[in-house]
């Protein structure tokens, strides 16, 4: 399953809101709802509403990847490791410190003491080779890549794999010894650790996960039920967030564990209150029924400045592309992709349609990540020389199935059809007859695109993890349909790439690769964005992060 | 006087048809004096003008896209380049508007012959033969007549696709019924008068009297109910344009998914959502006046 798939409602990438100098502390800030209990004891937070576009589908992170689950896991669970607030670097976190040895295939994590979930058992070595062996071990649903998406994107595959298509599993067993976790692979990966970061590796309590039925998922990959209440009313894990109830289609209301290892969380609580209409969500927040929301609407970020709201980036850690699938004449021919890549007008695109910050894109990956190469081959905006292009292509009246997909917004695409239509007048100008094709975002539109359906189509990407292999590899390591064959030593750079352990030597494949992925021109990435989520005044604390791992607990009002 | 003799003086005298034709003369000397049919006529005459010399009149072409000139949620409004201001992709509002106009008229006409086409042939069917035929088709109409008709017109445009014909057969479909009842109640009704009693008893054939004397006289309504259909037509497909099943080619300027467009942007640009609504309005606002105009004036009971 492509990763685009999963995500969901996620909105990642950008920069650090200037947290600490936001805090001007003005005007009464949204703090006092009604849900606020007259907190005297001790520190007080009090309580921040956060807007969500929806309600977590579970919060059991092996099972989920869309944003709205994996925020809330966020505050309920942790990881052995996380990114460093705001990048996507590697530091500790349940795990103080980690070794690779047998050339990268084994990894011994020194675990944190005196850390305990919120029903009060510890965590320990043996919890954490619990709940890898209990994702080895998925079977049925859990095996469909909906349900444990990151598994198998980090990990291939399972103990038994009930899917052929299903690689081996990259993990091999995980042991205890002396209080340290010694986790062995099956071969050596170098992205292996940056995956631990992500949410679906939330250790939970082990005894919980038994108790309330964790493992019951029944219905389909594509419709799984799940009938535990693990993952809907009984979370547990070592969060600095305890949940205190849950009731869907009206709000989450976490409060803050006082059993917290770390530096307890400054709000007393936090409710995430879903409300799936964006023009909603920014009504909510200007009526301060809520203090903060996600997926801010581009076309709204002056407004809401320009009335005193703070608003916070993501780093750019995305890539909208138009892509092209070879298997389809004229797609095969590469001047026809060369005419294309010179005949989009990418600049005029992302100055119109995209946020202050939005940069054209040159290549499959954002220039944060190692691996980017400076000097790929650039196809700059040019009509006579696409014309000429098509000149030369042998191909006449070149005739292109352009598809973009409905009822959908990405931060890398938050108007579908508007990239099309500008695109398609920058492709009627240089000559070429534009075919529109659309279909529903899910399933319709990306069926069509993994079966090889589509000729030209609008998608992108949101990285999950700060690894190359996550962006480029995703694309263009395996033969996909989506794209059609291209050229075949991209393949092996790629899994070369993927396999090389010394940073140093990695990240020249990676550039060397991009700029041999440009000359082929499988595609025209145009643009890099900052995805925004918006607060009101007295909020301070929230760093947005490229990858959307942002922690609640760090998060003040001020009154 | 033998039976030929007869139709002969019928047709001279007191003949439906010159009844008909001096309902026509007579409906049109009130038209004339009513100025809700002058409004009306107004307001379609531009409309039709406005549709067939598009080109003529739109200052841009309808694509014709400025894209330099936008900024996220900024869309420079009224000026004397643009005289409504730019869409969100920096294309002429008025050019897209004038434009639009030819997406409504067509999509108007073509459904409209073509469901008042087969709704007259099913109405014909039913009214002339009556019997089990007429059960027959009535309650085929009846349950198209029971499924709401935007709804049926969603269904068949979403059964055959996004695009400009599928609308057209979705709104053609919709008026199937409405004719076809429409007719056959006007049939009945003409079928059953002393005219059409006093040419049977005559021995004058069914077949004539169905076609030359009791359908000329039935179609007043249909004639009235033609222009309410376009009326109809031009808002269901604005409607449907509006849901997404208009054309696939998003750059196409249809009215309601131009209306569509503008809503992520109400609060920014409300002026672009005005327009296409307007122009919506007033097209359709003429069809009915028209139309009620139209009714009135050919509706014997109400000659005064």
């Amino acid at each position: 399953m492509p990763n685009y798939r999963r995500h969901g409602l996620r909105r990642q990438g950008a920069v650090a809101l200037g947290l600490a100098g936001l805090l001007v502390a003005t005007a009464a800030c949204g703090s006092d709802t009604d849900d606020d209990p007259g907190t005297t004891e001790g520190q007080s937070g009090g309580t921040m509403v956060f807007g969500t576009s929806a309600d977590p589908i579970s919060m059991d992170g092996a099972y989920v990847s869309d944003g709205e689950s994996l925020r809330v896991v966020r505050q309920l669970f942790e990881t052995l490791v996380t990114t460093k607030a705001g990048g996507t670097d590697i530091e500790p976190l349940l795990a103080t410190e980690y070794e690779p040895s047998n050339a990268g295939k084994t990894w011994t994590f020194t675990l944190r003491e005196g850390v305990k979930f919120h029903d009060g058992t510890d965590f320990d070595a043996e919890a954490v080779c619990a709940n890898f062996d209990r994702w080895y071990n998925f079977k049925g649903v859990q095996q469909s890549a909906s349900v444990s998406y990151y598994w198998q994107t980090v990990f291939s595959g399972y103990a038994k794999n009930e899917d052929p298509a299903l690689g081996a599993s990259l993990y091999q067993d995980c042991t205890a010894q002396d209080g340290k976790a010694v986790i062995n692979l099956t071969s050596p990966s170098a992205s292996f650790l940056s995956g631990l970061a992500l949410a679906a590796f939330s250790i939970a309590s082990p005894e919980a996960l038994t108790k309330y039925e964790a493992d019951k998922v029944t219905g389909t990959g594509e419709e799984p039920r799940f009938e535990g209440t693990f993952g809907t009313q009984n979370p547990v894990g070592t969060g600095p967030f305890t949940l205190e109830t849950f009731e869907p289609n009206n709000r989450l209301v976490l409060a803050r564990n006082e059993e917290y290892w770390g530096d307890k969380a400054i709000l007393d609580k936090v409710i995430f209150k879903p409300i799936a209409d964006g023009p909603a969500r920014r009504q909510a927040l200007e009526s301060n029924e809520i203090q903060g929301y996600d997926l801010v609407d581009p076309a709204d970020l002056d407004a809401l400045e320009g009335a005193g709201f703070q608003i916070a980036e993501r780093p750019a850690f995305n890539v909208g592309y138009v892509g092209f699938n070879t298997a389809k004449p004229p797609f095969d021919n590469l001047k026809i992709r060369q005419a294309v890549a010179h005949a989009l007008n990418r600049q005029a695109l992302v100055t119109a349609k995209y946020p202050p910050g939005a940069e054209v894109a040159k290549e499959f990956m954002p220039p944060s990540l190692f691996g980017y190469a400076d000097d790929v081959p650039e196809y700059e905006y040019d009509v006579q020389k696409a014309k000429a292009l098509i000149a030369e292509s042998g191909v006449a009246n070149p005739t292109l199935e352009f598809w973009y997909p409905t009822g959908v917004s990405r931060p890398y695409m938050p108007d579908p059809a508007a990239n099309f239509q500008a695109f398609s007048a920058d492709l009627t100008a240089a000559g070429f007859k534009v075919v529109p094709k659309s279909a529903p975002w899910n399933p319709d539109y990306l069926n069509a695109v993994d079966t090889g359906g589509t000729g030209m189509r609008l998608l992108g990407w949101t990285g999950d993890f700060g690894d190359p292999d996550n962006f480029v590899g995703t694309f263009f390591r395996t033969p996909q349909k989506a794209w059609g064959p291209i050229e075949k030593s991209i393949y092996s750079d790629l899994d070369a790439a993927r396999a090389e352990p010394d940073e140093a030597k990695r990240t020249a494949l990676y550039e060397a690769v991009n700029s041999k992925i440009m000359e082929f021109v499988p595609g025209v990435p145009y643009v890099h964005t900052k995805p925004a989520l918006a607060f009101a005044k007295g909020v301070s604390g929230y760093v947005p992060s490229p990858v959307s791992i942002e922690d609640f607990s760090k998060v003040s009002l001020s009154s | 006087m033998s039976v030929a003799q007869f139709e002969a003086v019928e047709s001279s005298a007191v003949s439906p048809q010159e009844a008909a034709g001096g309902l026509g003369r007579d409906a049109l000397r009130r038209l004339r004096r009513s100025p809700t049919a002058i409004v009306g006529a107004v307001l379609v005459t531009l409309f039709v003008l406005v549709a067939v010399f598009a080109p003529l009149l739109a200052p841009y072409e309808p694509n014709f896209q400025r894209l330099d000139l936008i900024r996220p949620g900024v869309y420079p409004g009224p000026s004397s380049e643009f005289l409504l201001g730019l869409d969100q992709l920096g294309r002429d509002e008025l050019s897209r508007i004038i434009y639009g106009a030819r997406y409504s008229l067509l999509i108007g006409v073509v459904s409209l012959t073509l469901g008042a086409a087969v709704g007259i042939a099913l109405g014909l069917l039913a009214g002339a033969f009556g019997g089990w035929v007429d059960s027959l088709v009535m309650r085929i109409v009846d349950v198209m007549l029971a499924i709401p008709s935007l709804l049926l017109a969603i269904g068949v445009a979403a059964l055959l696709g996004r695009s400009i014909t599928s609308v057209m057969i979705a709104i053609a479909v919709v008026n199937v019924p409405i004719f076809a009842r429409l007719l056959r109640g006007s049939m009945l009704a003409q079928r059953r008068s002393d005219y059409a009693l006093a040419a049977r008893s005559l021995g004058v054939p069914r077949s004539r009297i169905v076609l030359q004397h009791v359908l000329p006289n039935s179609l007043s309504p249909v004639i009235v109910q033609g222009t309410l259909a376009l009326a109809t037509a031009i808002i269901e497909a604005a409607g449907l344009a509006y849901l997404g099943l208009g054309s696939a080619d998003p750059s196409i300027p249809e009215w309601g998914r131009m209306l569509a467009d503008t809503q992520n942007s109400l609060a920014t640009a409300p002026l672009l959502a005005l327009w296409p609504g307007l122009a919506i309005v007033l097209s359709v606002m003429g069809f009915y006046l028209l139309g009620e105009a139209l009714r009135e004036a050919l509706d014997p009971k109400l000659r005064r």
